[in-house]
Order: C-alpha cells, then structure tokens, then sequence
C-alpha cells in the first residue's frame, strides 16, 4: 500500500510541475488552425472525419467526446470543432 | 427668375409631392401589414425550434461478419482436427449504439449498450464535468485507464483488422468509480493524464481475475492512472505508460490481501509520408498477483503457481491516402500478438498469432476487411492436474463490415 501512495504521490507531483509549466505555449502550436489541428489529431485513432457528417450541434458534442477519449487540450477541442461546423 | 413664378413653381412641386407620398404610403401600410403578419408567423415557428442547451446524439458502431477456420490439436500423440464456418457470433457481430447527452457545455453524459450473442451488455455508462481547461471529471461505470487499446482503438470501424489482439483488451476491466483526466500543451508538446478510482477487479479461486458489472468483494479499491507524453508538435507520436494497483480477494477469504499489480505501456505513431499514411501502435501489458494457494475446482485440492500474466502487440499499417482514384481507400495491416498466461496453472498457455488483413475503406467510417489470422498456443496449464492439453493451431479467415453509426 506504501507503494501505491508513493507511486500515487509522484504521479501528482508530476501532473503537478507540467501543469504549472503548461502555460508556456509555444507560438508554433498557438498558430495552428482548426484544419491542422483536426488533421493531425482525428488520424492518431481513425480516419479525419468529413465536417458534412454531422450538424454544427452535433459536432459540439461530440467534440466532448473526443475531448474525453483523445484527451485533446481545450484549444485543440475548441479549434477542431470550430472547424468542424463550418 | 421672377420671384412669383419661382414660389408658384415650388408650391405645386410640393402638393404633387405630398400627393405622391400619401399614396405611397397608403399602399406601404397595406404591405407592411402582410409582411408583419408572415413576420410573426416566421418568428413563431423559430422560436419552436430553437436549439436550447441540451443535445442528445445517437452514434456509437456496428461490426457485421464471417469466420471461417480450421484448428488442429496435438495431444499426447494424436491430433483431432476442427473446422467451422460462421456468421456472426461474439467474435464477429456487435450492434452498440452510443447515446450521448450534453448538458450545456460543462456536462455529458456517455451510455453505450452493446448487443451480441453472448446478450445485451453495457460497454460504459458515465457522467462528465468539464471542470476546467485541462480538467475532466468522470463517474459511472467506466473504462478504465489501462493503456490506450480497449478505450481508444477496439471499434471494429476503427480497428485496422477484424480481431483484437488476445489478452490486451481483456486485461482493461471497466468498473464502477471515478475518474480525472486531461489533456494539456507543454511548449511544443503535449502530455495527458488520467487517473481513476474504482471497485477493482474480483480474484477468483482459481487464480483468474474477473471484472466488468460486478459486485464490489472487498473494502479495498483500485487506483488505476495512465500518464501520456505526445513529444512533437504534430502529434503523431504518442507514448503511454500505465498502472493498475489493488487488493482483489474477497473479503473474509484467505486470500483477502492479495495484491494485483498491473503495468502497461502504450505506443502509437501516425504520419503521412506522402502518398502513405503509415500507422504504427503496440501495447505491452503486465499482470503480477501475489503468489497464493488457490482451489483446484474438480477436487477443490490446493496448489500454487506465479500468477504472472503478459500481453503485447506490435501493429503496423500502410495506407496510400496521397494516391487518387481506388487506390486511396485500399489499407493493408499487419499485427503479431503474444499473449503468456501464468505456466502450471488451470488455465496456462503460451499464445501468438500472426494477423494481416486487407481493407477497402468505403467511406471515412466504413469498411470492408478481409483478415486472415494464424494462431498457436503450448499449453503450459499444470500436467500434474491434468490440465495440459498440448499444442493448438488455428488459421481462420474474417470477413468483416464495419460502421460508425
């Protein structure tokens, strides 16, 4: 069970040190537009899907979908969806 | 200009114009009433339909197919020969329809039954809080986070061949508990975290763990977290570590403080080296549980073995999505799987398969696969108990339709 905690508290720690880090966005990535961002990330798991399959609702949600399966961050999500409904 | 024709001139200007003006806008009232009234109805029937905040969307997939094989064991000596044809069964048939609820932008809910002929299951069930940036928080009945392959990649419209590889999907139970995850910019990479709470699995009497709906057996509960590093800034690799720790005996039992430790590491790289989208995943999973006395059931004799459990993949495939024409939507897959369960136990067995397959893509979620699988197992299961049962090997050929619904 120490283990666990130990393991469980790095684990934290770690989360912890990135998340205070993740504000530094590199302008390289704060550039990319909805377009670059749906291409490279749809295809980590499947096909990049046509923006014609769902309805500008619809894409809304399942931008969360995808948000909780790909764990997109939330400019990505926002980016891709946007994208998604034009 | 003499001043008096000038004021003349101006005055019947002015009468022609107010006449002109009180007709014109005589006729304008009339229109404008026509237009207010159709206006009111028009603005009626918006206000009917306008979108509130809520959307409930019905996707989810459906895998339709054939098997046919032929299975050939060796047994002290003699060898007995099998052969099958069939359309669907658990192995090549699922219905799951995928029902989700959202609840503005801070809420969804997730349900997913699946149909096949083992009967109606449920895949998951779970409420999602959008809690912030980088933040998610999950209850219900969940996948947990032990790699990527079972929640991220087993769709039969998004799994390149039409199995799964042995033993990888199988050990990512899903249980009741809750979860936090996310997915966060780090300069030009990207991390993500997960992290879930739950039941844990359930340790039977004979050494194999059990999971999925079922009743919680002991106080204790399973902390399972899976932490990922995408270190390019075009996403196209992904690396995963994961870890799963428990007691997982029932309460009361002997075995009641039996630890089970789980690791996993996940890999998956995607680029387009145009004209080819070259696809690259793999899965190692470990599975070590406290060596104990278990219950050998026909007799209910004890005896002991190294609960220890291995599974992985290595999966590759190319597709020329750069090319024109039909050439486009052809893929060809290639996966070996290794799945090791624990040597002089009921159950032991040293299994690999070899799997390739070909695919035409119909539409960007739907497919046509044809795979053709080897597979051979060495038992390893305890001689002394007579479990062993010798040396299997098995070719089968999928023919499989998958959709995203």
């Amino acid at each position: 069970m120490k283990k666990i905690f130990v393991v469980g508290i790095l684990f934290f720690a770690v989360l912890l040190i990135s998340m205070i880090d993740s504000c530094k966005v590199s302008q390289k990535v704060s550039m990319k537009s909805g377009a670059q961002l749906w291409a490279e990330n749809c295809q980590r798991c499947h096909n990049t899907p046509s923006p014609s399959s769902f309805s500008p609702e619809q894409w809304e949600t399942i931008g969360m979908h995808m948000q909780t399966r790909a764990l997109l961050t939330e400019d990505e999500k926002k980016k891709i969806v946007e994208f998604l409904k034009q | 200009m003499k001043p008096g024709k000038s004021f003349s001139r101006k005055f019947v200007c002015a009468i022609v114009f107010l006449t002109h003006t009180s007709f014109a806008l005589a006729q304008q009232t009339s229109v404008d009433s026509s237009i207010l009234e159709r206006l009111n109805e028009l603005e009626k029937k918006a206000s009917n339909s306008k979108q509130g905040e809520d959307q409930v969307l019905i996707a989810g997939l459906a895998t339709i197919g054939f098997a046919s094989f032929k299975s050939t064991n060796t047994f002290n000596g003699t060898t007995s020969v099998s052969k099958e044809n069939s359309f669907p069964d658990a192995d090549n048939f699922e219905l799951s329809p995928m029902f989700l609820w959202r609840h503005g932008k801070k809420f969804l809910v997730e349900f997913e039954p699946s149909f096949n002929n083992n009967g109606l299951s449920v895949n998951w069930a779970d409420v999602s809080w959008f809690a912030a940036p980088g933040l998610i928080v999950r209850a219900g009945y969940l996948v947990l986070p032990f790699g990527t392959y079972a929640k991220r990649e087993a769709s039969g419209w998004i799994n390149k061949l039409a199995t799964d590889p042995m033993g990888v999907a199988d050990m990512t139970p899903t249980d009741y508990g809750v979860e936090v995850e996310g997915g966060l910019p780090l300069g030009s990479m990207k991390i993500n975290y997960d992290l879930a709470l739950s039941n844990g699995n359930q340790l039977l009497q004979d050494g194999t763990l059990t999971n999925g709906n079922i009743s919680d057996n002991n106080h204790n509960k399973t902390i399972t977290g899976r932490f990922g590093i995408l270190p390019f800034s075009n996403s196209s690799l992904e690396l995963g570590v994961s870890g799963m720790f428990g007691k997982v005996g029932d309460q009361g039992s002997d075995i009641q403080n039996t630890m089970s430790k789980s690791y996993a590491f996940d890999f998956n790289y995607v680029k387009l080296f145009n004209p080819l989208l070259i696809n690259i995943k793999a899965q190692y999973n470990i599975q070590n549980i406290d060596k104990v006395d278990y219950v050998n059931s026909p007799d209910s004799s004890i005896y002991t073995f190294e609960n220890h459990t291995k599974a992985y993949f290595v999966q590759g495939s190319l597709r020329p999505t750069g090319a024109s024409g039909f050439i486009k939507n052809v893929e060809l897959a290639g996966r070996y799987t290794l799945f090791n369960t624990p040597a002089n136990s009921s159950f032991g067995s040293d299994q690999h398969t070899v799997t390739i397959g070909l695919n035409y893509w119909l539409s960007w979620r739907a497919v046509f696969k044809i795979t053709y699988e080897t597979y051979k197992a060495n038992s390893t299961a305890s001689k002394d108990l007579g479990y062993y049962n010798g040396i299997t090997n098995t070719n089968t050929l999928f023919i499989h339709f998958a959709i995203q619904l």
